[in-house]
């Protein structure tokens, strides 16, 4: 107990640090969930699509925008931002109709456009749509007698549709939001509880008291487990709030199975991130180092692994490298999770296989801070 | 005098293995982990073949279009392919499926139809190149209705018509071709290093200073002008920092390959710049703030990532969002300056925009500079 | 004599706490002034008064009969300071922090070259140029840190308690250091809390305490002012209180004491108390292992004075 009393008083001691990274990693936490960012999710799959007219918007002009109108997310942008806008794909495709478009083109078939494309998928998409419909246009515009006979012809073709059935029933957008956001967990785990425990720990490891811990009639291992319970509290609590967190933000997905798996497998992750910061913690003496460890360890990890990123779009070698780490099982289940529909033996194994495989991390961790800690017994 | 302070100065920075860690080491290291996680994501995002499976029943079969275009668009010598094509039956088709080895299946019905998992980019090409392959078909009987006056149907017009179809329209791009926006990432990196410059200021200039260190005591009491011990020791940290970025330059370059646009001159002013104001940044954290130089440490790093972070280096999108929204965030963050600094100069090229960064750097490190100088000026105080 | 530092009524105030109240002094050449109190009593904020670090409320402070100012270098060159912490750059060796300290004063390479050997050579630290600090004991520590301060071979030395946590043997050597500056011709103001080193080192004492000098003169001249001359100690078995009346009674004989089996008497006046008090021992039977007679230390002084020891 009084191991545990002494934990919480210097806990205390640094809590304006702990409240003010904890703020840091929530407000990343949402923003990077809230936000369509292009380097996280590719949810949408309607081009946006901004469209500058310079003529008039009649006839075949007016039943061109019309049409893409119909087929994309038209946006707005700021003429001032329009580049930008590009550059950071707000807008995938723009497109610029030229002055006395219509004319031209019902007169000589002359194609008076200009585009600004992204060179994306969803560019690519929005390039397939304006072409076939300038392609489509042109071939009746040789048969056509008039504009009206021209958009007729135009309007009949593309309204023929294919049929579109899908058979899952998942809810996709919520489970790759729960995807986005545990995957992110993972850094904010590492982080917080690396560095909250080392900087603990780094008091309890300091040169004078740790003579003193030594000296005292405490076994050293039933010193470090109440050290560790210690964390334990501190860990629990960390993983409560991003579960909290996560009900907020998500919302109803996290009421069923789907949710309660990620939440789990969260909770197996904070116990192999509590037994890392443990080891760090009893390695780390000094605590300018810490900092530093903290970004590499938990920076490496959520890169190599996928947390920022999706998994599927690393570099083989990166996720060849990645398996030695803990946080690659963690982040692989999130990601297996999002595709499961029926919860069976067959459907489930590999996610507790990856469970047993962080587990077996820990306790790895756990041997090897026991180990440490028992040749540190002796200060050199 | 002079000299003899910074060449100390100098050695004490350089013999410091924390700073180094954060100023040289750690964004080499960031940079490491940016290129593994981020070397693929515009491999990924041009249109990669799509697996699909066709259920070759009778409708199928003869159906010329259909049949025709879609043995084009799979074929591997095109250019322009589009598909891996499995032709197979239906209960073939959904095993496909739910195994996750294909996008999405077509039954040709009375209409055609499309069978997918979930929604996403695939199923929407997929549908939409049916959509496409089902117009191609009316327009070929309108042409063809239209052609034949004579109710002669020939291959001849069939054929034309398909050419039609398969001829691509030009459509004239005008965009930058410097689109690739992974860049930004290195871009909020290298502002990232400049103002971590900001920890070596902080560590040259508090050890000038009595109230912050006691080595500040000695300096204070010798014979020395504190302005010489100042800026010699500011110099210090700045050719330190400099050299740091010099080698952060050379790996982005050489081992990431980096693009920083062509103009090197311009890139390598923006850095030194740059780095200025990230070194005043730390100095004017140094001089405002009374705490130890571990919790200023923490107070600099926090800083600076919570900047880097609104610059764009956690959601590249960030600063976009940002200049969107609320411009003046940007126009006040000194990494939001540099990073816009280095993409105006990468996609739009040497111009207003670049030279304005420029000038918000200089006057926010001139700021600092004078309100720290009217602390570090002081050498007599209330307490130490 | 010619006095080298005058400070005059020099007060300082921390918001609500005087440090230093009206203290004025003065600083002769050639002598070794110590400075004694205890912690707290406003030592070192009088020498960072005096050095111009801290602004003070009222007063005045004059080297070498010049008003002493933040840009006064001319004075500067002539000042070496050991101040109470060590301050050392981690990152240098033992001869590098030395010259770039003396570095701060001495332009020419060669002289300075020659100083910091001198200044090696005086703390003893031949041995060890090429170690860093963090590889040096404590009291190698504390003799770099004076190094430091008196390289530039300074007319006037402030040594701000340079043998705090100072094993006797290293403590020696520094005094003897301190000694030897003093007969190079360096003055210097000398503060600590202990009166051993005082009385070993200091030509004149200045007892400060609660930001007030309560005491100054010659270590003879300190000792006259309190009222005793002698103390006999006298370590006894079966002793009890009701003979400390008696013993008071007797002749020269102030107040006495007992703790501990230790019976301390003090006398006003210094002759033939021993054989009085032996007699009496005697004439009540009163067993004692051990009896001796010692003259009263600065200790006692401060005692008297304060009333308080001065080692808290």
């Amino acid at each position: 107990m009084i191991v545990f009393k002494t934990f919480l008083k210097v806990l205390n001691k640094c809590k304006g640090i702990i409240i003010f990274e904890t703020a840091l990693l929530i407000f990343f936490g949402g923003y990077n969930i809230e936000t369509n960012d292009v380097s996280i999710n590719f949810v949408s799959s309607n081009p946006n699509i901004l469209i500058i007219n310079s003529d008039k918007k009649e006839g075949i002009t007016k039943n061109l925008i019309n049409y893409i109108e119909n087929n994309s997310n038209i946006v707005d942008i700021d003429e001032n931002l329009i580049d930008d806008a590009l550059f950071y794909r707000d807008v995938n495709y723009i497109i610029y109709i030229k002055d006395n478009f219509r004319n031209n083109f019902i007169n000589n078939n002359e194609i008076g456009i200009e585009v600004k494309s992204t060179g994306d998928y969803q560019s690519s998409l929005a390039e397939m749509m304006l072409s076939r419909y300038l392609k489509i246009a042109s071939i009746y515009n040789e048969i056509s007698n008039s504009e009206e006979e021209l958009i007729s012809y135009i309007d009949n073709t593309l309204q023929n549709k294919s049929e579109i059935e899908t058979t899952s029933k998942l809810n996709t957008e919520k489970l790759n939001k729960a995807t986005v956001y545990y995957n992110f967990t993972n850094y904010c785990f590492l982080a917080g509880s690396i560095y909250v425990i080392c900087l603990v720990l780094s008091s309890f490891r300091n040169k004078n008291i740790k003579m003193r811990t030594i000296i005292s009639s405490m076994n050293y291992k039933k010193y470090n487990r109440k050290l560790l319970i210690s964390c334990s509290m501190f860990a629990i609590t960390l993983w409560l709030l991003y579960v909290l967190l996560s009900f907020i933000l998500i919302g109803s997905i996290m009421y069923t199975t789907h949710g309660l798996l990620y939440i789990i497998n969260a909770l197996v992750f904070t116990f192999c991130t509590l037994t890392l910061a443990f080891l760090l913690g009893n390695i780390l003496k000094n605590k300018t180092v810490i900092n530093g460890i903290i970004n590499v360890v938990a920076l490496g990890s959520s890169f190599l692994c996928g947390a920022f990123v999706p998994m599927e779009w690393l570099p083989d070698y990166v996720i060849n490298i990645a398996h030695i780490l803990p946080s690659y099982y963690f982040i692989k289940n999130n990601e297996l999770l999002k595709t499961i529909e029926v919860f069976n033996f067959d459907t489930m194994k590999p996610i507790i296989i990856n469970m047993i495989i962080v587990i077996i991390f820990s306790g790895l961790f756990i041997i090897i801070t026991n180990i440490i800690s028992k040749r540190q017994r002796k200060i050199d | 005098m002079f000299t003899h302070n910074f060449k100390y100065s100098l050695k004490t920075l350089f013999k410091n293995k924390t700073l180094i860690f954060w100023t040289f080491a750690f964004p080499i290291i960031l940079g490491t982990f940016f290129n593994m996680a981020f070397s693929n994501i515009e491999k990924n995002e041009t249109l990669s073949i799509i697996d699909i499976a066709i259920v070759e029943n009778d409708e199928f079969k003869n159906n010329k279009v259909f049949l025709e275009t879609i043995k084009t668009l799979s074929d591997k010598e095109n250019e322009k392919r589009l598909f891996d094509t499995k032709y197979v039956d239906i209960n073939e088709a959904k095993k496909l499926l739910s195994n996750k080895k294909i996008t999405g299946y077509l039954i040709l019905e009375d209409t055609p139809k499309i069978i997918v998992n979930s929604s996403g980019i695939n199923e929407t090409i997929l549908k939409y190149v049916i959509d496409e392959i089902t117009q191609n078909e009316i327009i070929i009987n309108n042409i063809i209705n239209n052609k034949i006056k004579n109710n002669v149907y020939t291959d001849e017009i069939y054929n034309e018509v398909m050419q039609k179809l398969e001829s691509n329209i030009n459509i004239n791009h005008i965009q930058n071709q410097n689109l690739s926006y992974t860049m930004i990432e290195y871009y909020t990196l290298i502002a990232l290093a400049c103002l971590y410059g900001g920890i070596l200021g902080m560590s040259s200039v508090g050890k000038t200073q009595a109230n912050m260190c006691s080595t500040g005591k000695r300096i204070s009491v010798s014979s020395t002008s504190k302005i010489k011990i100042i800026f010699s020791s500011i110099l210090a940290s700045y050719i330190v920092e400099l050299i740091g970025i010099i080698l952060l330059f050379l790996y982005t370059i050489f081992i990431i390959k980096v693009d920083y646009g062509n103009n090197l001159i311009l890139v390598i002013l923006l850095s030194v710049v740059g780095s200025l104001t990230g070194l005043s940044l730390g100095i004017l954290i140094t001089t405002v703030l009374k705490s130890n130089f571990n919790i200023k440490l923490g107070i600099i790093i926090s800083t600076t990532t919570l900047l880097c972070f609104l610059s764009g280096m956690m959601g590249i999108t960030m600063k976009y969002t940002i200049d969107k929204n609320i411009p003046i965030i940007n126009k006040i963050n000194p990494a939001s300056m540099i990073t816009d600094g280095f993409y105006s100069l990468y996609y739009y090229g040497a111009g207003d925009r670049f030279y304005f960064n420029i000038i918000s750097l200089l006057i926010s490190a001139g700021i600092m500079v004078l309100i720290s100088l009217f602390s570090l000026r002081r050498k007599k105080y209330d307490s130490i | 004599m010619k006095n080298i530092i005058e400070v005059k009524n020099l007060t300082k105030k921390y918001k609500n706490l005087i440090a230093v109240n009206n203290l004025s002094f003065e600083l002769f050449e050639g002598e070794i002034l110590g400075l004694l109190g205890p912690n707290g009593s406003g030592k070192s904020t009088t020498i960072n008064c005096i050095l111009s670090l801290l602004k003070f409320n009222s007063g005045s402070i004059k080297i070498f009969g010049e008003y002493m100012e933040p840009n006064s270098s001319g004075l500067k060159r002539n000042i070496g300071v050991v101040f109470q912490d060590i301050a050392l750059f981690e990152e240098l060796t033992v001869y590098d922090n030395i010259d770039y300290f003396c570095g701060l004063y001495i332009n020419d390479k060669k002289v300075r070259k020659k100083y910091i050997e001198d200044a090696i050579k005086l703390v003893g630290l031949q041995d060890f140029k090429k170690f860093y600090p963090k590889e040096l004991s404590g009291g190698l520590l504390r003799r770099l840190n004076i190094a430091c301060g008196i390289a530039h071979k300074p007319k006037i030395i402030f040594l701000d308690e340079p043998t705090v946590a100072v094993d006797p043997q290293s403590r020696n050597n520094i005094l003897e250091g301190i000694k030897k500056l003093r007969d190079n011709g360096a003055t210097i103001i000398y503060t600590t809390h202990y009166m051993e080193e005082v009385e070993i080192i200091c030509d004149r004492v200045i007892i400060i305490d609660k930001g007030e000098i309560i005491a100054s003169g010659t270590n003879e001249e300190l000792k006259c002012l309190a009222s005793i001359e002698e103390k006999i100690i006298v370590e006894c078995n079966n002793f009890n209180d009701n003979y400390i009346e008696q013993i008071k009674e007797l002749e020269n004989v102030s107040d006495v004491s007992y703790n501990n089996n230790i019976l301390t008497i003090y006398y006003t006046k210094g002759k033939n108390n021993l054989i009085s008090i032996i007699k009496y021992l005697k004439k009540e039977s009163i067993e004692y292992n051990k009896i001796y007679s010692c003259l009263p230390t600065l200790n006692d002084v401060f005692l008297e004075l304060t009333g308080k020891e001065l080692r808290d």
